[in-house]
């Protein structure tokens, strides 16, 4: 149980899969501009390591080695189009601001990492634990970023407004950098930076 | 049985890519079912966003209600400016139609002012019973085709409404085309002269100078966003013009007396 439950925190920071492995930065860039989007892509990432870890992990021991990063491909990629179709069915327009970033969780390094590195190796319900702690750290920076180009390029947390911007007749005049993708950059840099400070020996 | 063997590998990858594909199957029925319905409701929400009803549907009125209570499908022939049956009122597809040949026709150089390069003969316009048209407008903003609609009163030169539902234009700058504020100003705006002429122009942030004659006929730009405001310049001048829905209107203007 000890196991499970550092396969589920430590990803959050010592083991943070953007932070510390800079995986997963292309969908970082691309979801954060709303706090809304960041979120449903963290919930679908989360889905997809976890159920992704937890199926392979059960059938690990039937994978033929010479096939299994196909097999481990095509779990992913059936998890993904799920979520895929589900989100065009239920959340239409979610899945219109997500554009093909839903359909490209299937190159994200970080589901494929975990599938390779930890699901193959281990029982399923520890592979489901690091499955959704790697899903959560990932949602966890993806979500700060999310939290920041928000509200300052936009002046809202969640669509509500919190800084009335001067588009609107208020007084904060937005910061346009943060709505485009390199923001993003600047600002995970700045959350490597933090979460190495703070825990020194994260540091190469 | 050893993994490795060559049967195993088949058996593995046969029943992976069966279960697989169920799985992916019964997620795209679902997904069909609602899909459908899902852009149905968006084309509903835009026509009655740009026809003038944004107020209702902020108020949560319900769009399929308002949408079928007040608005009826039509298709115009853009070269006479009448209303045609030449092709099915229900399933006419006018963004497909730009594509064939048979139903679109090539613009001059020199009169695509919108950068559209083919338009569709036929428009898919939607008529208010109050009288109020709108029609479906496009053209190259600074990233992209824009796709919109926007709504003209019986008066045939009054314009009611604009939206754009699809751009690809820079958040924060000309995205802000969706802004609420900058769509507010054009509802008034006369699309013609008191002549008659073309007269509708959006011009560079800043330079709209609310007293000046041909204020009625011009619309402010967006802020940081000149080329933006270009494009629209150019789609509402397109779409106003000889060549877009002119015809139409005129024809509507006269047969209301």
């Amino acid at each position: 149980m000890a196991k499970a439950k550092d396969a589920l925190l430590d990803p959050l920071f010592n083991n943070n899969p953007i932070a510390l492995q800079i995986l997963g930065i292309c969908s970082a860039l691309a979801v954060t501009n709303k706090l809304s989007t960041a979120l449903t892509m963290t919930v679908a990432v989360t889905l997809v390591t976890g159920f992704s870890n937890a199926s392979i992990s059960a059938i690990r021991k039937h994978i033929p080695n010479s096939i299994r990063i196909i097999v481990q491909m095509t779990i992913i990629a059936t998890l993904v189009i799920i979520i895929d179709q589900m989100l065009k069915a239920f959340a239409y327009e979610m899945s219109k601001a997500l554009s093909v970033y839903v359909g490209l969780i299937i190159t994200n390094c970080i589901v494929m990492g975990r599938a390779e590195a930890y699901a193959m190796k281990n029982p399923v319900y520890e592979s489901f634990m690091d499955g959704i702690g790697n899903g959560l750290g990932y949602g966890l920076v993806l979500l700060t970023v999310g939290f920041a180009r928000e509200l300052f390029g936009s002046g809202k947390l969640f669509g509500l407004t919190i800084l009335s911007p001067v588009s609107n007749g208020g007084w904060y005049v937005t910061n346009g950098l943060m709505l485009l993708a390199p923001s993003a950059f600047f600002l995970i840099g700045f959350i490597i930076w933090g979460l190495r400070t703070w825990k020194p020996e994260l540091q190469e | 049985m050893s993994n490795d063997s060559i049967f195993k590998t088949f058996l593995v990858a046969f029943l992976l890519c069966v279960v697989c594909s169920v799985l992916v199957c019964l997620a795209a029925l679902v997904r069909i079912d609602k899909e459908a319905y899902n852009q149905q409701l968006e084309l509903r929400q835009t026509v009655l966003a740009a026809g003038g009803y944004q107020q209702q549907i902020d108020d949560g009125a319900n769009v399929d209600e308002l949408f079928t209570s007040n608005f009826e499908r039509k298709i115009v022939d853009l070269a006479s400016g009448e209303f045609t049956t030449a092709v099915d009122v229900a399933t006419y597809d006018q963004k497909a139609a730009v594509e064939d040949p048979a139903l679109s026709v090539k613009i001059p150089t020199d009169k695509d002012v919108a950068g559209i390069g083919t338009r569709a003969k036929y428009a898919a316009i939607y008529v208010d019973n109050n009288g109020t048209v709108v029609l479906p407008i496009r053209g190259t903003g600074f990233g992209g085709m824009m796709y919109g609609y926007i709504s003209v009163a019986t008066d045939g030169t009054t314009i009611k409404g604009i939206t754009f539902y699809s751009h690809g234009e820079t958040p924060g700058l000309g995205a802000e085309v969706d802004n609420p504020r900058w769509k507010n100003l054009w509802p008034g705006k006369q699309a013609y002269s008191d002549q008659g002429t073309l007269a509708i122009k959006v011009v560079k942030n800043g330079k709209f100078n609310p007293s000046a004659s041909d204020a009625k006929n011009t619309i402010d730009g967006l802020a940081g966003a000149t080329n933006t405001s270009k494009g629209v310049n150019g789609i509402v001048r397109y779409w106003f013009g000889e060549d877009g829905f002119a015809k139409f209107l005129a024809n509507q203007k006269a047969k209301r007396g």
